[in-house]
């Protein structure tokens, strides 16, 4: 048996779209009313996905680093951005962009430094075909983990209040006081990442793999890209946790060691 | 010249809510801070312990301003008790060695010192090993007393920590800390907005209304109230 490889064409996209189609016709059935949304999820589906192959096409052959590192970059601040817009509840933090901007940052400069050189041994560094997916995969996974963890760490600001100024009054710092704030946040956030390192392969491919597994690759060394990748992801993760919550708790405190309950109660 | 004030606020501030508090506040002194709902008095305790920092005016501990002080070190001497006693997941043992977790200071908590402690609030030894939370209103209350006093505080703030205990046991509380005042030769600043469990042991009475003080001395001065606004609201919660 050889390998076969399954090209895709843009007319068997299309027929792809016959699966939506079915989808959209349950939810219209049962009057659920998510059909539009739906819809325009599949349009920016298809739109983004198209544009960035596009993007991805142009920049792939420029083979200069300061186009990779600035696609990074951009990858970066737009992520940013949507973590910005993620942060949905009443309460506002000061200088959030600027703080998931910066770690991720450096973030990604560490995990994806340290792939390509150390573990791929990419030639050269800036190599696209390995750079840019991996930076995607880093930051889109930073990114959910570090919405996920500030999201929970300001309910527990929310609701450990009073906890967090008995601690004070006691002549605790600030770091000792929102200490189990701290803990319960990162908890939270890791575990999804975490459950996934357990259950990865029982159940279900992970895309990543299934995708290279269409493409052809031997079911080996598709794997061995996904341990790489599953152990890329938790690292990652918990240096995104870390460092945004480092920077974001003590927003929430003056020079003077008080809690700033004014940005709880939004007056 | 008199003895130095322990407590010396100088036209204090804090915007919008307080406006040119001035006070001196004496050791050894127990001062009830009385006045309606919204009045300012929680805020103005949160400032004698800097967990809030005036927008005006001086306000002095020994001398020198707070803000020169070391947060820690100023909230260990100025204790508070909050009005709902705030115990942490755990057991009575580990609420009260609390500090333990960011000042590593076993001499202060052995276990002999903690159960005087827990002696001296009233409470049994056997408590320790009971989870915190599952305590009544009032035993929340004196284990929180006894954490504070492991701290060897010189000033005991109190924000109505018997607010939301009936009467005859909110007394007992308050006896309580009249004994420990003197045991432990504490300054007290108690808020209480209960013109009869007000003066129970106070020596010295503070009215806020609005955010100022209209009236500020000895407890006589709720006998013939000058202020009109203090008359009425002795009046009110009279009947
Ligand atoms: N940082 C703040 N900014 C504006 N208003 C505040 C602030 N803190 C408290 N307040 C308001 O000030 C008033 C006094 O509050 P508080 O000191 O708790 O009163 P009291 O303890 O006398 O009932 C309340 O109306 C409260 O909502
Ligand atoms: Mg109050």
């Amino acid at each position: 048996m050889t390998n076969t490889f399954y090209s895709l064409t843009w007319t068997d996209v299309f027929a792809s779209l016959v699966l939506v189609l079915v989808s959209i016709a349950l939810l219209k059935w049962w009057k659920i009313g998510l059909e539009k949304t739906l819809l325009i999820g599949t349009l920016r589906t298809f739109v983004q996905l198209t544009a960035m192959g596009y993007v991805l096409t142009y920049f792939f052959a420029q083979r200069r680093w300061y186009f990779m590192v600035g696609l990074v970059a951009l990858m970066i601040l737009i992520a940013s951005y949507e973590g910005y817009r993620r942060q949905r509840s009443r309460v506002r933090i000061p200088r959030y962009f600027a703080i998931i901007t910066g770690v991720l940052f450096v973030t990604v400069a560490a995990v994806l430094g340290t792939v390509l050189q150390f573990i791929l041994h990419v030639q050269p560094w800036y190599y696209p075909y390995a750079m840019i997916p991996i930076a995607g995969m880093i930051i889109g996974n930073a990114l959910n983990t570090a919405s996920l963890t500030v999201n929970r760490f300001v309910g527990e600001l929310e609701h450990r209040e009073s906890e967090i100024e008995l601690y004070l009054s006691l002549g605790a710092p600030p770091r000792v006081a929102v200490q189990d704030a701290l803990r319960e946040s990162i908890k939270a956030a890791l575990l999804p990442t975490v459950n996934s390192m357990m259950m990865v392969g029982l159940v279900q491919l992970p895309g990543v793999m299934t995708g290279q597994i269409l493409s052809g690759i031997d079911p080996i060394i598709a794997v061995r890209y996904q341990i790489m990748i599953m152990y890329m992801w938790v690292t990652a993760s918990t240096m995104t946790n870390i460092l945004v919550l480092a920077l974001v708790y003590r927003q929430f405190f003056t020079p003077r060691q008080q809690l700033r309950r004014e940005l709880l109660h939004h007056r | 010249m008199s003895a130095p004030a322990l407590f010396d606020l100088e036209h204090v501030g804090y915007d919008p809510v307080l406006r040119d508090l001035s006070l001196r506040i004496f050791p050894g002194e127990h001062w009830v801070i009385m006045g309606p709902s919204g009045a300012g008095k929680s805020t103005c305790l949160r400032l004698f312990n800097g967990l809030l920092s005036p927008t005006g005016g001086r306000l002095t501990f020994h001398g020198s301003p707070l803000e020169t002080m070391d947060p820690p070190v100023l909230r260990q001497k100025v204790g508070m008790l909050f009005q709902e006693a705030v115990m942490l997941q755990g057991t009575v043992e580990e609420n009260l060695c609390l500090p333990l977790r960011w000042r590593p200071d076993s001499a202060r908590y052995t276990r002999r010192r903690i159960i005087d402690y827990l002696h001296l609030v009233e409470l049994d030894a056997s408590l320790l090993g009971v989870p915190a939370r599952t305590l009544s209103g009032g035993e929340k209350q004196r284990v929180a007393l006894a954490r504070i006093l492991l701290n060897d505080p010189e000033v005991l703030l109190l924000d109505e920590p018997t607010a939301s205990l009936d009467p005859p046991l909110a007394r007992k509380i308050l006896r309580l800390v009249h004994r420990l005042q003197r045991e432990f030769k504490l300054t007290v600043i108690r808020v209480s907005h209960h013109p009869e469990l007000a003066r129970d042991f106070a020596d010295h009475v503070c009215f806020i209304q609005a955010g100022r003080i209209l009236e500020a001395g000895p407890i006589s001065r709720l006998d013939q109230p000058v202020a009109p606004d203090l008359r009425e609201f002795l009046e009110q919660s009279r009947s």
